[in-house]
């Protein structure tokens, strides 16, 4: 590879239960001018931002063309602006490609999302199924992911308790993000008692409602040093889409994420990911994803995940330093939080939750009813 | 929903747009085929031997136009996996709680989601058979199959091998009666003055007539055959050793309890007594039963 992307600056809000006070062009300005501050960087048309990778959802910002409500917050006018509507992390491989081919230098990624502000997040999501065979029978994300946890645990043998002892450690790690949403700390005996849902799934076992913003700026190596001192770089990415209609799935056997795991390693040149990383940020929108992920990712043995958690692989891998999607993060923007996660580590920013020396990382994004897609991202010091 | 905050409004919107999704002529066939037939159909990809339902116009595998492959589907299939929606929101179609499935159907290769009714919560199963019940008044959407129920077996088989324990008892109770007595003796042609006169009766060790032995041992048959192991059971074997005689009147009940398994041949072995109103031993024994096998 000619050139490697790297990651100059990151920026965020804290993840919130509702941010009723301010817009999400606010939310995002915040993020904008933050990013503006800590790198000097500019719009000008030969030297600065020529390109914005915004990251938003038509439904959940109820308008169409969600991207155009933002753009002027973040300085995408007159120039190019591209809007993913998939996991943010996806953004990041958007930007790469954009800098690898030699289109862009630079690339601001920005995105959004408040779930606080439609009636429901679950009606969002029966939206994302077709209107013909699923929508009316009220399939939504929740639902979905139902499915897969009980085909999970049937295959896995995952428990119960293994799902308390991943949701209380969640909140264990959020504790020490700041950024993180902040939530009440659980018992294994709360999380077992907390009330079913969707079986298999439980209030405490599905990531609470989150309102959220961040950004990242990303350039080719050659000119990091002009944003920052401290870059950390893209070496891998790869993404994966399965079927759409859930029963063509095989919803235990994680196609996509492996697929999207292995071109990652390819790109990457890991050979063996259960030893390759520092710390590792898996999008766990639910418990019983944290477990089922890292098989897919390949950092367990298939099978393992069971005895991945009881063994302690939670902590022996750095697993989710952040508290993970369960602790809070919108949809939308679970992956591209592990990223921003993951960069922090990479940096020694991360504070209390610091995994000392941490030089390479992988991070994880999913979009769409029970893995659906999955983006595989390695970043390294 | 956000907080009215004292310097910032809230402005409540609705994003509805009434609108009409073409469902394109294999989607339309689909729905029509279950309005008009009462028949889901689904699409068969030749090259990839594969039965693709909901139904789409190419496989996504190989890309192969399908469009015209259509072959019908049973009504019934196999619950794939299942949730308890528990969860109130506006989209869906009932008010919690109720059974969302991923049905298999016969003849497909993928599973259909549905609601299932007619099972106990506690008691959905992965697995379990069901068939889909039509909607009275059509609505031309995927709501014409109204829902799957469980398929209900002809016959209730008693216990398999697997479902019985050590410990597993049943019994039967009936009064024994003159007329049951002289209608025994029809049956078996033992006419037997020990059984049927008295005066031969009086000049015997019991003093009365007393019941064929065989009369109060039959009343066995009714619990290993019905009850169990139950339906189903074949008995190759029973000894019985009588302890008392059964008078006229005399209330006997048979029991069986599962005492042994035989897993050679997944048989068990059943310890039989019969007692009467007085608590007395009328006769004891054992049995070997083969449990019945599931159907089909």
């Amino acid at each position: 590879m000619s050139r490697r992307v790297a990651v100059c600056a990151t920026a965020q809000i804290k993840n919130e239960p509702d941010i009723w006070y301010q817009r999400f062009q606010g939310m995002l300005f915040d993020c904008f001018e933050s990013i503006v501050s800590q790198t000097g960087v500019t719009f000008d048309m030969e030297k600065g931002i020529r390109n914005v990778v915004t990251c938003s959802d038509d439904v959940f910002d109820a308008r169409t063309i969600s991207d155009n409500g933002l753009t002027d917050v973040v300085g995408a006018h007159f120039r190019g602006e591209e809007k993913t509507a998939q996991d943010g992390i996806n953004g990041i491989g958007y930007a790469m490609a954009s800098i690898l081919s030699g289109h862009d230098d630079i690339i601001l990624l920005i995105g959004h999302c408040k779930e606080s502000q439609p009636e429901s997040r679950h009606m969002c999501t029966n939206l994302a199924f077709d209107p013909f065979y699923c929508r009316p029978l009220g399939l939504d994300f929740l639902n979905a992911s139902a499915f897969q946890a009980r085909a999970y645990m049937e295959k896995s043998g995952i428990t119960e308790e293994h799902l308390a002892r991943v949701v209380v450690r969640s909140r264990q790690m959020a504790a020490k993000n700041p950024y993180a949403r902040k939530n009440k700390m659980v018992t294994e005996q709360e999380v077992m008692k907390s009330p079913m849902l969707s079986d298999p799934i439980r209030e405490l076992h599905a990531y609470p409602l989150t309102d959220w913003a961040a950004g990242m700026l990303l350039c080719c190596e050659e000119r990091a040093h002009e944003f920052t001192d401290n870059p950390v770089f893209v070496t891998g990415f790869g993404s994966c889409m399965d079927s759409y209609f859930l029963g063509d799935r095989d919803l235990t056997d994680n196609f996509a994420l492996k697929k999207a795991a292995s071109r990652a390693y390819q790109m990457a040149g890991v050979q063996n990911p259960k030893d390759a990383f520092d710390m590792v940020e898996l999008n766990d929108s639910y418990a019983y994803q944290l477990p089922m992920w890292a098989e897919g990712a390949g950092l367990v043995e298939e099978g393992e995940g069971r005895r991945w958690i009881e063994n302690g692989g939670m902590e022996a891998n750095h697993v989710n330093t952040s508290g993970g999607m369960l602790n809070g993060n919108p949809v939308m923007l679970g992956g591209l939080a592990r990223a921003l996660e993951a960069v922090h580590q990479l940096r020694g920013e991360a504070g209390d939750r610091q995994v000392e020396g941490a030089k390479k990382a992988l991070a994880h994004g999913t979009t769409g009813p029970a893995g659906q897609h999955h983006a595989v991202l390695i970043l390294e010091k | 929903m956000s907080t009215q905050s004292p310097d910032s409004f809230v402005i409540d919107g609705k994003l509805a747009l009434p609108y009409q999704y073409f469902a394109g002529r294999t989607g339309s066939r689909f729905l029509t085929s279950i309005r008009d037939e009462k028949k889901i159909k689904g699409l068969k990809c030749e090259k990839c031997n594969k039965v693709f339902v909901p139904p789409r116009q190419t496989c996504e595998r190989c890309f192969e136009d399908i469009s015209e492959n259509w072959v019908e589907l049973e009504n019934a299939g196999t619950v794939t996996g299942f949730t308890i929606i528990r969860y109130e929101e506006p989209h869906q179609p009932f008010k919690p709680p109720y059974i969302l499935a991923q049905i298999k159907l016969d003849g497909a290769d993928t599973s259909l989601t549905h609601i299932v009714k007619g099972v106990a919560l506690s008691q959905m199963k992965t697995g379990i058979r069901v068939q889909a019940k039509f909607a009275k008044n059509s609505t031309s959407t995927i709501m014409d199959i109204d829902h799957f129920r469980p398929i209900k077996p002809k016959f209730e088989l008693g216990y398999s091998y697997d479902e019985l324990e050590i410990g597993m008892s049943a019994s039967f109770t009936k009064t024994i009666t003159e007329s049951d007595v002289y209608q025994f003796a029809g049956i078996s042609g033992d006419f037997n003055p020990m059984h049927l006169n008295e005066e031969f009766a009086k000049m015997t060790p019991f003093g009365t007539r007393i019941a064929h032995g065989a009369l109060p041992q039959s009343l066995i048959a009714p619990v290993l055959g019905m009850k169990l192991p139950g339906l189903g059971t074949v008995i190759p074997e029973i000894t019985v050793r009588f302890r008392k005689p059964t008078y006229f009147g005399d209330t006997v009940t048979a029991t069986a309890e599962v005492v042994e398994f035989i897993e050679a041949r997944r048989w068990v072995k059943l310890e039989l007594t019969w007692t009467n109103q007085r608590d007395e031993l009328v006769a004891e024994g054992h049995a070997i039963a083969i449990p019945p096998t599931p159907m089909g």
